[in-house]
């Protein structure tokens, strides 16, 4: 493959033809989707980090500072709703997959561009059922735990009814994703010459598929036992409130490797290309993608080892949570090594990316913790468990939103972002991170129990850390945000076709590419990574 | 390298630490290695002068691929291994010997505990160190979940299920205990405490029944008021007429109203009586329904005519405080008195009184009319004469003798009068011929 170096800004591309609100509110193209879920998106990020600050405010010193128990504890449901089913489920499939997976492949657009438009929608209705909820914000937690969903006065009923139909748009997206990988690969594209990245989104969109039914069902349940008195989950009704925690974490386990497996792919991406050298043990990496996936819908009860299931099932549970640490593992070795006599450029893309392995090298160890039987008796619902699922879904996720979006924005807007401000945000989001969870891990080894509004004395100055952290960390994001949306409005240095010289399919058509993505069909000949010389024969 | 885990109390924590710094010492190795890795490649490989220099294309080893996945499946097994073994460890309640078993209830916001012998407490457990203890936990309304991170155990509490946590202590010393499942409003305020003492205070403590029986020498409001607290009615129920979760009592007796559901109100016995045995059936307008649980199996008939009265006491009249005041001293010189008036005063605010007569008349315990100087039977068939080193033994080790006819019901008073004060008693009580 060739790529093609001149400045293009083609005078027709997907951003301007056609023009006009109403063209952009009905397209189909999935390029146009992936931005409105960009910016849906992004609008959630912000409320849901608004939310963090104010709680983590009033975290800064014991006692009440800020706002009341009851309020604080709406807050801390708002910001897992928001971050978790309005941000990061849909946040790298949604607007990466969408962008990427057509281009990755060489086609035209995903399999169902008018059911992908459809997905927005319930998305948008999703949201406004979550907004509606705000009347009387939920004060559940985002988990929705029986018997207190059943007793709490708050909307319930209208939160969990946002979630059940974000469900559906989730469930669609991971369906035409699917379908588009099987259906639309360009000739020549093998399943062995797929980047990481569509691997990675493939896997998750058969999560999305098989898990979020689940949560589908178990929150319906739950809106007809709190109308009518259906006696699934309340005990006074005859229910099992276990049950529900059962039937909530077999999807919300896997949903975690849907926030995360895109960003696996999403660093797969960048490090080779930074380092010019093919990604080592591609097949094992594609694989271990799917091992994660399957062997993630069966470690779901590792969220419940002290909530009164049987020693026995602790027991399966840990050792089987144990077998999902071996492939994460290999991707790590597998990263670390593509770098190993490469030629390492450090523009932000690849800051993000490195900085992703550190984070979730941390997310991966303290899940050692967790998974240990006796360890996680100590630490379950402290805030080592905070720390460690931050760790997992902004270390992981986000990061990896953050390395895509700094990474592909040439491609996406045909302009380049400022480095220098792209780096010195980089900076700030990895030293506010760490500085805002570190300390959380020291109180969750000290015994400090999640979800408190108020805390002991002795609590005080690591919890005070990590507030200064979180401003830090929510600086560093607006900085890098800010930089990339003024470069995309005002830069007059428009992007090459190819700045970052990637032999993937999406960087050989013009940046912003055309409404058809590639002018002709794409024949593609060779392995998506074939960086570097190629060795001597009988070298592996 | 982080060794942050709290004071170890329990016999299982040194294991359970142990596994702990295993997994630190693990994860610091390989996130130095893997990331020492990165940073070395990033330096050692770094582009120079801006531009690219040749690199080989290497697409994988599966040397390498072997041993980075069969070294971390190794450590795997190793460390779940342990964290099984250590589970067992802490799960384990052995069926022979001497258990302790306390129940616990939790209920929104506090965690009540009761044991065998009907002996109840909120906020605070008592147990005897060396033994293992098994907490026996339910809850009336919601999760809750009984955290003491000391002993290094946690289980959920849940409605309509038991479940529990042991652990066999091995300090004495008070040790925090945390609500870890949400559980709503004042999640954050549901703390308790699990005191470890010695054994021969662990008996002392549970046989101690002053409390009950001082409940019995108590007017109707001041039982009610002891009610009030022992219920954690305080949670939520103010009495200066501030707002918490619920209205306040002070003034409540006859106050008039509406409902949220518009209907109007005013407070009476059957008002009070509805507000505790059926909560939800009327909420006071813009105070949030389905907050307060029912007590219906918790407060007795007795308990609810107390509480009545304690709040028809809140009339506004006198300064309230939410704990009972100290017991009123009465204001004597207790110098200027004899000892057999000390001794009788001693009678009264020991509540020897509650169980002994000085009329003749058998009531829990033998009367103290004509006791000194006689020949006492013992149940266990010997008999001695009452004489002030047999009152003294009584009052200290009630249960060494008991007499004829009687059963050991008497709690222990030693730590509780002094040598002067016993002297008293012996007085007073030779005073009664």
């Amino acid at each position: 493959m060739t790529s093609h170096q001149h400045a293009a800004n083609p005078a027709q591309n997907y951003l301007n033809h056609p023009k006009g609100v109403w063209s952009w509110l009905t397209t189909t193209d999935h390029k146009r989707i992936a931005l409105l879920y960009l910016f849906t998106i992004l609008l959630s990020f912000f409320a849901g980090g608004v939310a963090a600050l104010v709680m983590r405010t009033e975290l800064m010193f014991p006692g009440h500072d800020l706002v009341s128990a009851d309020t604080y504890n709406r807050l801390f449901t708002l910001h897992g709703v928001l971050m978790i089913f309005l941000f990061i489920v849909p946040g790298i499939p949604a607007t990466m997959g969408n962008f990427l997976l057509p281009l990755m492949i060489g086609a035209k657009d995903v399999a169902f561009p008018r059911l992908n438009l459809l997905s927005y929608y319930i998305y948008v209705i999703g949201a406004l059922f979550g907004v509606a909820a705000l009347a009387n914000p939920v004060d559940t937690g985002w988990t929705f735990y029986t018997p207190y969903s059943m007793d709490t006065g708050t909307s319930v009923v209208l939160m969990t009814a946002a979630a059940f139909i974000l469900g559906f748009s989730s469930i669609l997206t991971g369906l035409n994703f699917i379908v588009t990988v099987h259906k639309l690969r360009a000739p020549g594209m093998t399943w062995s010459r797929l980047p990481v990245f569509v691997w990675g989104t493939y896997a998750t969109a058969v999560i999305q598929t098989l898990a979020t039914p689940v949560v589908g069902i178990t929150l319906l349940l739950l809106i007809m036992e709190r109308l009518m008195g259906v006696g699934i989950f309340d005990p006074k009704l005859g229910g099992d409130p276990v049950l529900f925690q059962h039937m909530f974490w077999f999807y919300s386990h896997p949903v975690v490797y849907i926030m995360v497996l895109p960003a696996f792919g999403v660093v797969g991406e960048i490090i080779p290309v930074f380092s010019r050298k093919p990604l080592f043990g591609y097949r094992i990496v594609c694989l271990s993608s799917l091992a994660i996936a399957i062997i993630g819908f069966v470690v779901w009860a590792h969220h419940m080892f002290v909530a009164g299931i049987s020693d026995t099932a602790a027991i399966y549970f840990s050792i089987i949570t144990f077998a999902v640490a071996i492939p994460t593992a290999i991707k790590v070795f597998n990263w670390v090594s593509t770098m190993y006599k490469g030629s390492i450029r450090f523009d932000t893309p690849m800051l993000y990316a490195m900085g992703f392995v550190f984070l979730f090298l941390v997310a991966g160890t303290t899940g050692i913790y967790l998974a240990a039987l006796a360890a996680d008796v100590f630490y379950h619902d402290t805030y080592f468990v905070v720390a460690h699922f931050h760790y997992t879904i902004q270390g992981g996720a986000v990061i990896g939103l953050m390395a895509a979006l700094h990474f592909w924005f040439p491609k996406m807007t045909g302009k380049m972002y400022n480095e220098t401000v792209g780096k010195i945000a980089w900076i700030l989001v990895f030293i506010g991170f760490n500085l805002t969870f570190i300390p959380q891990f020291g109180l969750g080894m000290e015994g400090m129990p999640r979800r408190y509004y108020d805390y002991l004395p002795e609590f005080q100055s690591m919890h005070s850390l990590s507030t200064i952290g979180a401003y830090v960390n929510a600086f560093g994001y607006s900085f890098a945000l800010f930089n990339l949306l003024w470069a995309w409005i005002f830069s007059k240095n428009y992007a090459p076709a190819n700045p970052y010289e990637s032999l993937s399919l999406e960087w050989q058509t013009p940046s912003p590419p055309p409404t058809e993505n590639f002018v002709e069909t794409p024949i593609v000949t060779d392995w998506t990574y074939g960086y570097g010389t190629p060795l001597k024969s009988g070298a592996h | 390298m982080f060794r942050m885990m709290p004071e170890q109390a329990s016999e299982v924590a040194p294991k359970i630490d142990w596994l702990i710094y295993l997994i630190t010492d693990i994860s610091v190795f390989f996130t130095v290695l893997i990331c020492g890795a990165m940073i070395y490649f990033a330096i050692r490989y770094r582009q120079r002068d801006g531009k690219h220099h040749e690199t080989p294309q290497i697409k994988g080893d599966h040397l390498l691929e072997m041993v980075w996945t069969i070294v971390p499946t190794i450590i795997c097994i190793y460390v779940a291994y342990y964290g099984v073994k250590y589970f067992y460890d802490i799960r384990h309640v052995p069926l022979d010997g001497d258990v302790v078993t306390v129940n616990v209830q939790g209920q929104k916001w506090k965690w009540d505990f009761e044991y065998d012998n009907g002996k109840k407490t909120t906020g605070e457990a008592v147990i005897p160190v060396g033994q293992h203890v098994k907490f026996v936990l339910t809850s009336r309304d919601v999760l809750h979940s009984f955290f003491v991170p000391a002993m290094r155990v946690k289980t959920d509490a849940i409605p309509g299920r038991y479940t529990y946590a042991a652990f066999k202590p091995v300090k004495t010393g008070t040790y925090q205990v945390f609500c870890t499942e949400y559980c709503g409003k004042d999640h954050s305020m549901m703390l308790a405490k699990v005191r470890v003492v010695s054994e021969a205070e662990y008996k002392t403590w549970l046989d101690d029944k002053s409390e009950e029986l001082a409940l019995l020498k108590m007017t109707p409001p001041e039982r009610g008021r002891a009610a009030y607290n022992k219920h954690g009615c305080n949670a939520c129920h103010s009495l200066d007429g501030s707002r918490l979760v619920g209205p306040s009592f002070l003034k409540a007796y006859g106050r008039e109203g509406t409902y949220d559901s518009g209907k109007k109100y005013a407070v009476d016995h059957e008002y009070i009586r509805q507000s505790i045995y059926e909560p939800n059936a009327h909420i006071v307008d813009s105070y949030p329904p389905n907050l307060m649980p029912n007590y219906t199996d918790q407060v007795s008939a007795q308990e609810l005519d107390d509480l009545i009265a304690f709040i028809r006491s809140l009339d506004g009249s006198a300064p309230v405080a939410a704990q009972p005041a100290a017991a009123a001293q009465p204001a004597v010189d207790l110098a200027a008195l004899s000892p057999i008036e000390r001794g009788k005063l001693l009678y009264q605010q020991k509540i020897c009184v509650t169980c002994h007569s000085i009329d003749g008349s058998k009531l829990v315990g033998p009367s103290f009319k004509g006791i000194y100087g006689a020949t006492q039977k013992h149940v266990d068939g010997s008999s001695a004469t009452v004489d002030e080193g047999y009152i003294r033994e009584s009052i200290l080790q009630p249960g060494l003798k008991v007499a004829e006819g009687y059963q050991n019901m008497m709690p222990p008073y030693e730590g509780q009068l002094s040598e002067e004060q016993i002297k008293d008693i012996s007085e007073f009580i030779k005073s009664l011929k």
